[in-house]
């Protein structure tokens, strides 16, 4: 128990147990499937409370890594692959957050899946997506690390399409698995080319200390680094193959707040963040991952300012939100990797808090409208549902960055990550724009959500008619999920970071980011006071956004001036990104589809004239087996004849 | 020295039954079991004292001592790592057996039924530890003779008569045919030990070529072929798989095979002792006729497989194929002593390195995972058989997808599994095999690409074979029952399938363990390797 790697096996193993319950009850349509979301519950209560003490075992301990014993999985000449995991202060905090977040998470489930049909299959798949998470998250292999990840990209795929009957859901589980896939094509190929790079380890651990020692050909190792991007780009929703994520709206809300807020999608950051010693030595790769994450921060941002579908725009938001922490990863090199990690690591860290937080509002707000989630349907709803509103407000107050909630702090080390590689010495002039897009990007980022909260809760109380009874506040095993996370959203950022700067000295430790600091060869940071001057600019802005929101929709209706309308219908088509892709690679891709197919045809005759051939040959000797036995053991002595024959003549020749 | 007073021989006489303590606690409770059953009819009964015979045989095993240094080479019995792995695989297997076969053991001969069971469970392990050939033939016997028996035991049908009358008569045959063979090596080497046979041709062989050894070790093959089902001698395996008892005819499949297997492996000098030697002409005659065997075997079994409707001669003619498979292990095997190793290479280093598979470790691996799909898939057909209706034909399994969602799903899993699907255990069999074949020294006279195709042809089949078993899983998900099928509510059998099941998927996920194992038992031999210096 005591041992840091027990204890992460222990929190690994209890999801899955969770699963193998929940799938037994379901499977023998057990009536105990009724209650299938209490092991969940439990494994995941338990996890956080052990993911805790590790944290604190972890801070408290000499070492700051611990790495299991490698049981070979497979080996095969030069691959060599083993189960192993390590515990170091990034799996730490992970593992203790994601469990965390999953535990509220699970409880609100119960409320929210009450009633529905599949109950016993929900929960077993939501346990085998945590254990997924958490096995990635602990992976110290990259092809276990792959085998996890995929894993998540599988259950996201079955909770996604949880409604399979509803087509769009099939749709959109079939397109959130077909373009993260497109990321891993490239992903795979960066940790082939990194094992051969590597000496031939699969190992992270080893992996890394391997090139570090033996710096490989700078061109190279940009390639891997840029192939594992790819990965993490499927994977966390990054442009250009953001598109999966807003559609996989179609699952139910619970699994939105799980895949957007605490796992599957930070996957792609967490990757980055565990390779941060790789990245480090290329400043190319570098760039081209803040650049990437700026885009996205922007563009996600201004497709969120006018979309009518209340978990649309938070959909959008995260997709922004994790454009930012791409922006901070991006400058590890040119700044200390350690402070870019640590910026990127704290935003995903606060983001876990107040992204559940308004994804599960929004799952309130909607368990309560009867399923409706459009925002022109319904409004007012401050006096119906208090605690909700409450929650939205904290989770939107934080998210939009207002000063002293948790989003603030985050965003604000992000921002002065990116002012201060501005400062550095590579790429000055496109760190200095990525500063600017992002500061524009606080601005748009209040003011769709406070759009957002102003239509659904301000003005007249207005319902849709599917909501019937339903219409009121939810029940508790609802709301205080949505209280606890609101006290998190609102206190987590102040209480580790700003004043006492725990969170960034935990991840100090982090042998990983020690080694990319050492390889980056970045100017060591000298500890500077609060950036006062970003800040303000950043809480104006912020403000700003939030005012003009205010000014807007406090009536709780939509009313565009016509000089804006054209702005916000580019908005609400998504700037055209679904048809752009239509029109270049789709279309295209049908003709080439309908080409293939023809061919297909032909190849598919040719198949079957082969695939008979087998048929043919065993109607042709079935006659032999004729069912007489004198036949048989003639058979026999004929056959033996025949091979001594053979060895006759070839003896004799 | 008058062997009379010979201490050495004495130990060794004493020492030998050691070896054999846990087959003589089967064999003690099979005649327990005989002996009472003529009072008791009590078929738990007589199932829990075979099943406790098996865990004292278990134990046995586990706690003497087999190491015995003083013990003569020429003693008849052999206690090395290759005879305790098949004396495992063996006693596993009686375990396993005695649960799946439940539903059809009736109360008035639930005694024979596992008396016989036992006995020839001893025969199999007791073949893995001969040295000798009347040892060997006589434990080779010892799972034929209690395999007649129980084949007629369940006497019901015609087909059932006819099915045991025609295994008697062509496994008489066969191991007359093998006595022949015997004969043979006997008359040329004055011994009947196997160390002194091997050491004798070894040396023989070396000076000139052996015809008559060669002739002998066809014929030895031909009685072999029988219990491998190597074409043509694999005749009788679809008449009495048909009509034969579901239990008996899991036995029948692996068993023999096991036994089979290890006796040519034996005999050929494959394991135990130095396996760079073997006594036979192995680079020009030997492994080209093993690998025309293996290609008809593995090609004749799968094309007609593909034409069967009954599901009990599909799966013989699949047990054909995968005996054909399993030769593969024995080629590249054959292949191996012969090989001279040379490689070229750039920076002119030398160093010793072996192939990566070695053959007969492929081989045992591919037995553990043949035997533990071919026990659950006809686990799952006797669980879903009932007296009144027995489940023959592919067509009585539509729609147990629905009505029977645990058998269903645990056939899915041994019918993936035979097709080699990834993540069971028959595909890290298979993957080991084809390696094995891809990766032979090629630089033998006769064989150069030989191995490769064999290799290529092995794939192929692999594909062809993916065909009749896919059929099954479709027929059992995407159709609905005519007439729905009781289960037999056999207990033993369902959880016996279940942990076959798991064990499957165990091997598929992390076979290292038993890749290991089999290792142990047949180490990979090392080939030196002269690298030479790239001539470019």
């Amino acid at each position: 128990m005591s041992d840091p790697i027990d204890l992460a096996l222990i929190i690994l193993a209890l999801p899955l147990l969770a699963c193998l319950n929940a799938a037994v009850t379901a499977v023998l349509k057990s009536s105990l499937s009724k209650v299938a979301h209490v092991p969940l519950v439990l494994s995941c209560a338990i996890g956080a409370v052990l993911g805790i003490l590790l944290l604190l075992k972890v801070a408290d301990g000499e070492t700051h890594r611990w790495i299991s014993n490698p049981i070979t999985w497979f080996a095969a000449g030069n691959l060599k692959v083993s189960f192993t995991i390590a515990v170091d202060p990034l799996s730490a905090i992970m593992l203790a957050m994601v469990t965390f977040i999953s535990t509220w998470i699970a409880i609100f489930s119960s409320g929210y899946m009450h009633g529905e049909r599949g109950y016993g299959r929900f929960f077993a798949i939501m346990s085998l997506f945590v254990f997924s998470m958490l096995g990635l998250v602990l992976a110290n292999n990259f092809l276990l690390l792959v085998a996890f990840w995929e894993g998540v990209g599988v259950c996201s795929y079955l909770l996604v399409g949880y409604y399979y009957e509803k087509p769009s859901a099939a749709a959109a589980a079939r397109k959130a698995f077909l373009v993260t896939r497109l990321g891993d094509v490239g992903f795979l190929l960066g940790i082939f080319l990194l094992w051969k790079m590597g000496g031939w380890n699969t190992d992270l651990s080893a992996l890394f200390d391997y090139i570090a020692k033996t710096p490989p050909d700078q061109g190279e190792l940009t390639l891997a680094c840029l192939l594992l991007f790819c990965g993490a780009v499927g994977k966390s929703a990054q442009f250009p193959l953001y598109v999966w994520l807003p559609d996989a709206m179609e699952g139910p809300t619970p699994v939105s707040a799980l895949i957007h807020a605490a796992t599957m999608v930070t996957a792609g950051v967490y990757l980055l963040a565990r390779c941060a010693p790789l990245f480090a030595m290329c400043p190319a790769a570098q760039i081209t991952v803040a650049t990437i994450g700026g885009v996205t921060a922007i563009l996600a941002a201004f497709i969120a300012l006018a979309q009518n579908d209340l978990k649309r725009v938070l959909a959008y938001s995260t997709v922004s939100q994790l454009g930012y922490m791409f922006l901070a990863l991006g400058t590890g090199g040119a700044i200390s990797p350690v402070f870019a990690v640590t910026a990127a690591m704290f935003h995903l860290f606060t983001h876990a808090f107040f992204k559940a937080l308004l994804f599960l509002s929004a799952g309130s707000v909607m368990h309560s409208m009867g399923g409706v989630i459009d925002m022109r349907k319904f409004g007012g709803l401050r006096k119906l549902m208090p605690v909700t509103h409450l929650a939205f407000l904290c989770g939107a107050a934080a998210l939009a960055g207002l000063p002293l909630l948790s989003g603030f702090w985050s965003k604000d080390m992000i921002l002065e990550s990116l002012e201060m590689a501005a400062e550095g010495e590579r790429y000055t002039g496109g760190y200095y724009v990525l500063l600017l897009v992002s500061l524009i990007t606080v601005f748009m980022t209040a003011f769709y959500t406070f759009r957002a909260y102003f239509l659904t809760f301000w003005g007249p109380e207005r319902i849709p008619e599917e909501a019937g009874h339903h219409a009121h506040e939810s029940p508790s095993r609802m709301t205080i999920p949505l209280m606890i996370l609101a006290v998190g959203a609102v206190g987590v950022g102040i209480a580790v970071e700003p004043f006492n700067h725990k969170f960034s000295h935990f991840l100090d430790h982090a042998p990983t980011l020690q080694l990319a600091f050492a390889t980056s060869h970045a100017p060591v940071l000298e500890h500077h006071g609060f950036n006062w001057l970003l800040a303000s600019i950043g809480t104006a802005l912020a403000l700003g956004g939030l005012g003009l929101a205010f000014i807007m929709y406090r009536k709780g209706t939509e009313t565009l001036p016509a000089a804006i309308e054209p702005v916000f219908a580019l908005s609400r088509n998504k700037l055209y990104v679904d048809e752009i892709y239509g029109a270049v690679f789709v279309k295209p891709a049908g003709v080439l589809a309908f080409l293939s197919g023809a061919f297909d045809g032909f190849l598919d005759a040719m198949a079957r004239l082969i695939s008979s051939l087998p048929r043919f040959v065993g109607w042709w000797v079935r006659p032999i087996q004729n069912g007489l036995v004198q036949f048989y053991a003639l058979s026999m002595a004929l056959g033996l004849t025949v091979l001594l024959t053979f060895v006759a003549f070839k003896i004799a020749r | 020295m008058n062997p009379l007073f010979d201490t050495q021989l004495q130990d060794t006489l004493k020492g030998v039954f050691r070896l054999v303590v846990p087959e003589i606690a089967l064999i003690g409770t099979a005649c327990v079991v005989f002996l009472f059953g003529c009072i008791l009819n009590r078929r738990w009964l007589w199932f829990t004292v075979s099943f406790l015979g098996v865990i004292l045989a278990m134990i046995l095993a586990g706690t003497v001592k087999t190491h015995t240094p003083e013990l003569l080479t020429s003693a008849s019995i052999v206690p090395d790592a290759t005879a305790n792995f098949i004396r495992w695989v063996a006693l596993i297997s009686a375990a396993v057996l005695l649960f799946i076969s439940w539903p059809e053991v009736s109360r008035s001969t639930a005694a024979e039924y596992y008396g016989c069971l036992l006995v020839a469970v001893a025969g199999a392990s007791l073949v893995g530890r001969a040295n000798d050939l009347i040892t060997l033939f006589l434990a080779l016997e010892l799972i034929s003779i209690p395999t007649y028996i129980l084949l007629y035991l369940p006497v019901r049908t015609k087909l059932n008569q006819e099915a045991a009358g025609k295994y008697f008569l062509l496994s008489v045959m066969s191991s007359a045919v093998m006595l022949f063979g015997f004969s043979y090596l006997y008359g040329l080497t004055g011994s009947t030990n196997l160390a002194v046979i091997t050491d004798t041709l070894t040396k023989a062989n070396s000076e000139t070529l052996s015809p008559m050894a060669l002739v002998g070790i066809v014929l030895f093959i031909g009685g072999i072929g029988f219990k491998i089902t190597a074409v043509p001698f694999h005749f009788y395996a679809p008449d009495v798989y048909e009509g034969g008892p579901g239990g008996v005819v899991a036995m029948l499949a692996v068993l023999p095979k096991l036994a089979g297997f290890v006796a040519l492996a034996r005999v050929l000098g494959l394991v135990g002792g130095d396996t760079r030697h073997i006594p036979f002409d192995a680079n020009t005659q030997l492994p080209l006729l093993l690998w025309i065997l293996a290609i008809l075997t593995i090609t004749l079994g799968n094309v007609l497989a593909l034409l069967q409707d009954n599901i009990r001669r599909m799966l013989a003619y699949s047990s054909v194929a995968h005996g054909g498979y399993m030769l593969i292990g024995i080629v590249v095997a054959c292949s191996i002593p012969d090989a001279t190793g040379v490689m070229t290479r750039s920076d002119g280093a030398t160093k010793v390195i072996g192939p990566s598979v070695g053959g007969i470790d492929a081989l045992f691996v591919y037995i553990v995972a043949y035997g533990l799909m071919t026990f659950g898939a006809f686990a799952v057909i006797l669980y879903l058989s009932t007296p009144e209706r027995q489940v023959d034909s592919i067509d009585d399994l539509a729609g147990i997808g629905q009505t029977h969602p645990i058998s269903a799903g645990t056939m899915a899993i041994f019918l993936f599994s035979l097709i080699g699907l990834p993540l069971t255990a028959g595909f890290a069999g298979k993957l080991m095999l084809f390696m094995g074949a891809f990766t032979a020294p090629a630089d033998t006279a006769t064989m150069r690409n030989l191995y490769r195709l064999l290799a290529v042809v092995a794939a192929v089949n692999a594909a062809i074979g993916a065909y009749y078993y896919l059929r099954v899983i479709g027929v059992m998900y995407l159709r609905t029952a005519l007439k729905p099928i009781q289960s037999s509510r056999a207990a033993p059998t369902l959880i016996g399938a279940m942990v076959l099941a798991g064990a499957t998927l165990f091997f598929g996920f992390y076979p290292q363990p038993l890749v290991n194992a089999a290792r142990k038992a047949a180490p990979v031999p090392e080939i030196p390797v002269t690298i030479t210096a790239d001539a470019k």
